[in-house]
């Protein structure tokens, strides 16, 4: 009984310290392989020419929030942001033939489609309106934070292209370049747009 | 005595399985655990969006400064633990510069024949663009508050406008909204054309 016994326990330590070695190498390891963070990079700094014209601007808000809940504990943060859009012309896209002068008073204008220019959210108008963990869950990391206000910001993006941003920005355009032809001496002017032939 | 090293011997094939996950998550090769138990990244919930204003402008954008900046705060130690904290993050973005039209009288325009005079105001920084995309957080220490963070994105958006007044914003600004007013007066049937723009400040 002893004799069977032995050579068995012998196999099962030996067994027991292989594992325990192994796992001593693979601690090491884990302790060696540092995380993996990608080096910052600097781009060049340039300087670029634009021809835009801004007519409009909206000022929207909307609650960023987020909800992680498990049966450890619940994490939970709530935003306010704030965007300014602006929407307008791009002058590079006048051409020669959009511009057709019938005599020294009279004038007939294409202008390009209204796009979105600009996309602003400063960060002095966000605000943290509630943060919460519970104490076996981790608080919201710095990136944890800027990547939910990422997600606000897509969702704005593409609430704002769906608003009538882009038609008031074509009714401001015509009024604006109306009254500076005005003043500059045209008497008879005709604003129109692109592939558009009713006037917005 | 059996049963507690084969219980051992579970844990410790456990242990060795994560210890061999571990490493290849660092390196990126393999999901993070967390991310496998949450099923990848966090959505926000589905909000709706407010108008809270909407503004008439006449604003010419005449240039454009694209800045990358790498923020860091430097080692700061919090009382009364002397805890250390520090943020180091790469904000990504532009500055705008042109003319804000709206300042336009009835006396910046003369004309006469084919004969016309433009005044426009000064040109100036009508925007510094950092949106939260163009935050990226590359370390972060200690407990650092949203305000805090907002502190500092804040000072970001400060340099960049720097940055863009030094590399010449402004000038480069002015030669392009005058150019281009040129060239549309010219279009126009305009023989001579005078642009007039202040020096900014």
């Amino acid at each position: 009984m002893m004799n069977s016994g032995t050579p068995q326990k012998k196999v099962r330590l030996k067994r027991f310290l292989v594992l325990a070695a192994v796992l001593l190498v693979l601690l090491a390891v884990n302790l060696a392989v540092p995380r993996k963070k990608v080096p910052p990079q600097v781009g060049v700094r340039t300087l670029k020419d634009l021809a835009e014209l801004a007519t409009v601007e909206y000022h929207v808000t909307k609650i960023v929030s987020y909800k992680d809940v498990a049966w450890y504990g619940d994490r939970k943060i709530l935003f306010e942001a704030a965007a300014t859009v602006k929407a307008g012309i791009d002058m590079n896209e006048l051409t020669d033939q959009d511009i057709q002068l019938n005599d020294d008073a009279a004038v007939s204008i294409t202008l390009p489609q209204p796009k979105i220019l600009l996309f602003n959210m400063k960060p002095e108008h966000m605000r943290e309106i509630f943060n919460e963990s519970g104490i076996l869950r981790s608080d919201f990391s710095n990136q944890e934070k800027d990547d939910l206000l990422s997600q606000g910001e897509k969702d704005i993006r593409v609430k704002v292209a769906r608003m009538d941003i882009q038609k008031r920005a074509a009714r401001n355009a015509r009024i604006l370049v109306e009254s500076w032809l005005k003043k500059m001496g045209f008497s008879q002017v005709n604003v129109s747009f692109r592939g558009q032939g009713v006037r917005p | 005595m059996k049963k507690i090293l084969a219980v051992i011997q579970i844990v410790l094939l456990l242990a060795i399985v994560f210890m061999l996950y571990n490493p290849l998550a660092k390196l990126g090769l393999l999901p993070s655990l967390p991310a496998l138990f949450h099923g990848g990244k966090p959505q926000i919930e589905e909000t709706p969006i407010i108008i809270q204003q909407v503004k008439n402008i006449a604003q010419m954008f005449t240039q454009t400064f694209y800045d990358e900046y790498v923020y860091d705060t430097g080692l700061m130690r919090t009382p009364p633990f002397n805890v250390n904290k520090r943020l180091i993050f790469i904000a990504k973005g532009e500055v705008i510069s042109g003319f804000d039209l709206s300042e336009l009288s009835e006396n910046s325009i003369t004309r006469s024949g084919k004969s016309i005079v433009v005044k426009l105001p000064p040109a100036r920084i009508l925007e510094v663009i950092i949106n939260p995309s163009g935050f990226e957080t590359f370390i972060e220490q200690g407990d650092i508050t949203f305000e805090e963070t907002k502190k500092y994105h804040e000072d970001a958006r400060r340099i960049f406008e720097r940055n863009a007044r030094e590399k010449g914003i402004l000038k480069n600004s002015a030669e392009q909204g005058r150019q281009m007013l040129e060239k549309f007066l010219r279009l126009l049937g305009f023989e001579s054309v005078d642009i007039i723009i202040p020096e900014a400040r």
